[in-house]
């Protein structure tokens, strides 16, 4: 079942590859549809009282120890049924604008999918590596390829940049993870199989450097403050759809790494650095708030609001308490939810107004009054209105740090009122105001309704009761909070 | 059905008038959306009543039910329940929210017509009316947290109404995140609690409380309170959070009437009220409350005392009520606190209609030197707002009458340092005679205006050029901005009613809570307060009596001072603005309330975003990131040889090195 979730999306990228180009488009939609189904029946069929549940695990390179192991257990199920939900909208929005090389954009977008979902799933941590360094390679093409050059950037170096950093996170991370197997077996039989490694344990002198090893990529990938350098030239050359499956989805697999990989294989680093990365995830917040409000792309808004809602997601996760933990998986999902409706409609509002830059715009909600609404819930999410799924989130976590660390809570608490100053500015700058010449206030088409909207119903649904996401998650994560404070005692 | 399903009921249908509202904008007529918006608030007015009923059948001790739909959120033990909790003293702030929310409904359906976002207004209206209740019904701290910002956001969206303006949506954006700092308070209130009492639920959190802090002021007591009291302060518009109100003044009247006056503002008074028990363990956080309370109605009435703008004088003014309500609940006078509020929102929302029905007769000028003869012009109106200012500054007979001097009243009796608050009180009362009266002797006597004679000699108010009043600009009139037939002053049947009821409330409101003889409120509230020594200390009827006696000479002087001011020697206020020109400079300028706040916060903040951006980005976080890949291309160079083009020089370089590793650590391991 999981091995299908996994291999639909590359396999109908191959199809629309091959497949004459009006079909193209066709191929792609059904199969980012079919995954979504599929992602849908495991979830619902997921039993949160067990633990790895639909394990697939098939020897793959005896001699090195690695496995074609995948599973699912409640710290990626969310994440898995997020991933299949976001190309949905992606794949739909590119094929009702068209695009050139139309096969090969599928095939790029629909592999990167694969990579993804098999960051999500492989239980092998070095399958888990392979996923995630391939999952830049497909973004890498979609970026350069179909985007966009801009003032002082063209896409290609803005892509370059991107990639040196990620890769050099991804070799570290590798570097790291074959350092943890040889590790692990002591002279004996290698293993990767997370789970094994968790049990086994490292020395707590080697969990120290390995640590970082993997803390690099993954901080590189959400990214967090001071290793966000590469995000801005990609945000503002990545052409729309993929950016908003990049944003949403992608970003969180650093997160996620931290979660199943670093806190059960490394609890001693993880307790050793905890403030360190406590700090870190503080730096993100507040620099990528400010950084939020001082810029006026509608790109690098919602970009360096990534970071600093994945410096929420980082605070919770070491914060190393069960509600802490809990608050961040939570807001992972919330995130990814918010994200990709968000770049959509800046793909609207680029289309009604010839720019993304928030300075000229105005008065969009005149004509668009359902358009507006939309996008007024989206801004409340993003800025996690008490409320909003969001907001149970950021309570959750801001609950786990305050019993970590008193100060770094109310240092953080600052970054909600942050939040509100810079998502309302984005959307009154662009929706309220008199609406200036040249600017076009028309409302939302049912076509496009018909992508955005099925997600925003999502976030109202998670609204009145995020409990459908927590009290599936619960059990998995506290016991991945329950290693680290083992170690810690 | 017991008053918690009554309870459930009252939020039921605003929610659902807001939803069908919203979502029926393009089908169905304005009056369709007006009279639906209108029916949701009646229908929650009648299910309060029914909850009321309902808890008055019970014997006092278990006047309070608790219920809950299903489990919101619950990890980590800390289990969060979407419930509400019905009390004397919900349902008494459900009935005063619904109550005086049906008639501002009733007023705004003539009062907005025409507007071009008829269905909008009603639907934000009706979402407001909503989240009060959620905020007022709560069961526990983090529900509380749910509805308090709700309200924030339907502020938000009522004051930038008219989005046209950016004068309105700039206070619009002030006013949110002025209430998101309250929102934080809260947030971290609710997490304080949660970490020292290990519940969240009102009636656990009160019952354990006395429990777990022992002994008087513990610190985590004083520091959830403080806490508790940055979200009253910030969404009741108290110093130093009080900046937002003058300016959520761009909304339209009705919103100013229903949200800046009535209802919303005094969110914070009904939290120190609810969280009473808490606060009578730290007394240190109640003494802030009432001193905050106290500053605030002198400095506010200063302010409205010379400010020209009529709806902005009317909400200094509210400022400084709520000013009197916040030292009531401070000091431990709850019953004459919500009494206050209620008396309050009648006569408040009753001025705010008023001064509503005189601005469109003005074509949107709200400056109270350009007012002129409006009695003649208007005369019900004049009657409203005689009858306002009267109950506002507390002339014997009205409703403030009977409120405000409850509140001197207890101060005055708990004696000691708190007699402070009585001195105050009253010197806050002379200032409120004067700056209601200063009002009505500028706007009503004296030849009519230009505009109030053309509405004696053709019956209709001037239709001027649509123009936001502030700029001169001309308006984008497809954007909600109100029609001809909107200027239909106080002729409309909606207005009528809607003013001549609070008119008829604030007249005789008081008169349920007459010292000795019904004292309606504080029985009917005994039950919330019964574990509160404080509650149960009465100024007896006689000092009671003594002290209306003296609210009643201070209300009746300063009345005939301002009379003396305003119409006896018209010439004294200018020479006493000129004697005191620092002085009124300063009380001009809002005693730089505005300033002070962007020195200390909004600057440092921009600045660092401009540092942050111009400076630290460009430099090191450009040079890290430009750095590092200067680093990877010189290392790349002799690959880059085979001029395979970049790319493929980093994905072999990629591969060599991937390749490397693995070789290097399988050599090691074997």
């Amino acid at each position: 079942m999981l091995s299908a979730i996994l291999w639909t999306p590359l396999a109908f990228g191959l199809i629309s590859l091959l497949a004459p180009r009006r079909f193209a488009p066709w191929v792609a939609g059904t199969g980012t549809l079919i995954t979504l189904v599929l992602a849908a029946i495991v979830a619902i069929g997921f039993d949160s009282s067990q633990g790895l549940q639909y394990v697939v695990d098939v020897t793959w390179i005896p001699g090195l120890g690695i496995n074609y192991s995948l599973g699912i257990d409640g710290i990626s199920v969310f994440l898995v049924l997020l991933t299949a939900l976001a190309w949905v909208p992606a794949v739909a929005f590119t094929a009702s604008r068209g695009t050139d090389r139309a096969g090969l954009f599928y095939f790029m977008l629909l592999a990167g999918q694969t990579a993804t979902l098999g960051a999500f799933l492989a239980q092998d941590l070095l399958l888990f590596v392979l996923f995630f360094d391939l999952m830049i390679v497909p973004f890498y093409f979609l970026f350069g390829i179909w985007g966009s050059d801009r003032e002082g950037v063209t896409a290609g170096s803005a892509t370059v940049k991107m990639i040196v950093f990620t890769l050099i996170g991804s070799l570290l991370m590798l570097v790291g993870a074959v350092a943890v197997g040889v590790i692990a077996a002591d002279g004996g039989q290698l293993t990767f199989n997370m789970a094994e490694l968790a049990e086994k344990g490292l020395p707590s002198g080697s969990q120290n450097w390995i640590f970082w090893f993997f803390a690099a990529a993954f901080l590189v990938k959400m990214p967090a403050f001071p290793l966000h350098g590469w995000m801005p030239d990609a945000y503002r050359a990545a052409p729309l759809p993929a950016l908003a499956v990049f944003s949403a989805v992608l970003s969180k697999v650093g997160a996620y790494g931290f979660l199943k990989v670093v806190l059960p294989i490394m609890p001693d680093a993880v307790e050793l650095f905890q403030t360190t990365m406590l700090i870190i995830a503080l730096g993100s917040i507040i620099y990528g708030s400010v950084m939020a409000f001082t810029k006026i792309d509608l790109r690098l808004i919602l970009g360096f609001s990534s970071v600093a809602q994945l410096g929420f997601i980082t605070l919770g996760i070491f914060a190393l308490d069960s509600t802490g933990a809990n608050g961040a998986l939570l807001q992972m999902i919330n995130h990814g939810l918010v994200v990709v409706p968000a770049f959509l409609i800046v793909a609207l509002i680029a289309e009604r107004t010839g720019s993304e830059d928030i300075g000229p715009m105005g008065g969009l909600a005149k004509k668009a009054p359902v358009f507006a609404v939309i996008f007024l819930i989206v801004t409340m999410g993003t800025l996690a209105i008490p409320g909003s799924a969001n907001f149970i989130g950021e309570f959750y976590i801001l609950n786990g740090v305050f019993n970590t660390d008193v100060a770094i809570a109310i240092i953080a608490s600052s970054g909600v009122a942050l939040a509100a100053f810079y998502a309302l500015r984005m959307y009154q700058r662009t929706m309220h105001n008199p609406l200036p010449e040249g600017s076009d206030s028309r409302e939302i088409s049912v076509r496009d309704g018909l992508m955005i909207v099925p997600i925003v119903l999502i976030m109202i649904v998670l609204a009145f009761c995020p409990q459908i996401i927590l009290g599936d998650t619960r059990d998995s994560v506290d016991a991945t909070v329950a290693v680290s404070k083992e170690a810690a005692q | 059905m017991n008053a918690a399903s009554w309870g459930w009921l009252v939020l039921l249908f605003p929610l659902l008038g807001s939803i069908f509202i919203g979502l029926t904008f393009r089908r169905i007529p304005p009056k369709a959306a007006g009279l639906v918006g209108i029916a949701a608030i009646a229908a929650a007015f009648i299910c309060g009543i029914a909850a009321v009923i309902s808890l008055q059948g019970e014997p006092a001790e278990s006047r309070h039910v608790a219920d809950s739909l299903w489990t919101y959120a619950s990890v980590g033990g800390l289990s969060i329940d979407l419930g509400i909790y019905v009390d004397p003293l919900s349902a008494f702030m459900v009935l005063v929210v619904t109550g005086v929310s049906s008639l501002i409904h009733i007023y705004s359906y003539s009062y907005m017509k025409s507007d071009a976002g008829y269905h909008r207004f009603f639907s934000y209206l009706n979402f407001f009316v909503f989240s009060m209740l959620l905020l007022v019904l709560a069961g526990n701290f983090v529900l509380l947290v749910v509805g308090w910002a709700f309200v924030g956001f339907a502020s938000y969206a009522l004051i930038s109404y008219w989005y046209r303006r950016e004068a309105a949506t700039r206070a619009g954006m002030k006013a949110f995140v002025i209430n998101v700092v309250g929102d934080i308070g809260l947030v971290l209130a609710a997490i304080l609690i949660f970490r020292e009492l290990g519940v969240i639920d009102y009636g656990a959190v009160f019952e354990k409380a006395p429990e777990v802090f022992t002994t008087t002021n513990e610190w985590t007591a004083v520091a959830i309170c403080l806490l508790l009291l940055v979200g009253a302060f910030a969404k009741s518009a108290q110093m130093p959070f009080h900046t937002w109100l003058a300016d959520a003044m761009e909304g339209p009247t009705p919103v100013s009437s229903l949200i800046h006056a009535a209802t919303m503002v005094t969110a914070g008074v009904y939290l120190v009220a609810r969280a009473h028990p808490l606060f009578e363990l730290a007394p240190a956080a109640a003494d802030v409350a009432a001193i905050v309370g106290l500053v605030t109605l002198l400095v506010a009435g200063t302010i409205a005392i010379v400010v020209t703008d009529l709806k902005r004088i009317i909400a200094y003014s509210t400022m400084s009520q709520i000013g009197y309500m916040f030292v009531a609940v401070g000091i431990g006078a709850y019953s004459a606190g919500m009494f206050h509020l209620m008396t309050h929102a009648f006569f408040k929302a009753l001025l705010f209609m008023a001064a509503g029905s005189v601005i469109a007769a003005m074509a949107n000028i709200q400056n109270i030197d350009r007012m002129k003869g409006f009695y003649k012009a208007m005369p019900f109106t004049a009657a409203m707002l005689i009858i306002g200012a009267l109950a506002l500054s507390g002339f014997p007979g009205t409703s403030g009458w009977f409120s405000k001097d409850e509140i001197i009243d207890f101060a005055a009796f708990r004696g000691g340092w708190y007699e402070i608050f009585a001195i105050g009180g009253y010197i806050g009362a002379f200032m409120t005679a004067i700056y209601s009266f200063r009002i009505i002797f500028r706007i009503l006597p004296g030849p009519p205006c230009e505009e109030a004679a053309h509405l004696i000699e053709t019956g209709h108010v001037v239709h001027g050029e649509p123009v936001n009043p502030a700029t001169g600009e001309k308006e984008d009139i497809e954007v909600g901005y109100p029609g001809e037939d909107h200027h239909i002053a106080e002729q409309a049947m909606g207005m009528k009613i809607g003013m001549s009821v609070l008119g008829f409330l604030a007249l005789v409101g008081g008169l349920v809570q007459i010292p000795g003889v019904t004292e309606v409120i504080t029985h009917f509230l005994e039950p919330t307060f019964e574990d509160s020594p404080l509650a149960a200390m009465h100024p007896t009827v006689a000092e009671a009596w003594k002290g209306l006696a003296k609210g009643a000479v201070i209300s009746v002087v300063g009345i005939a001072f301002t009379w003396w001011l305003y119409i006896g020697r018209p010439s004294v206020p200018e020479t006493l603005r000129r004697t005191f020109s620092p002085i009124y400079t300063l009380f001009i300028n809002k005693w730089y309330g505005d300033e002070i706040i962007d020195f200390l916060i909004v600057k440092p903040v921009k600045g660092f975003g401009r540092f942050a951006n111009n400076w630290f980005e460009r430099y090191a976080i450009g040079g890290l990131t430009n750095g590092t890949i200067a680093i990877v291309r010189s290392a790349s160079g002799a690959v880059r040889d085979l001029q395979t083009g970049m790319l493929r020089g980093y994905a072999l370089l990629m591969a060599v090195g991937t390749v490397a590793i693995l070789l290097y650590f399988l050599i090691r391991g074997l």
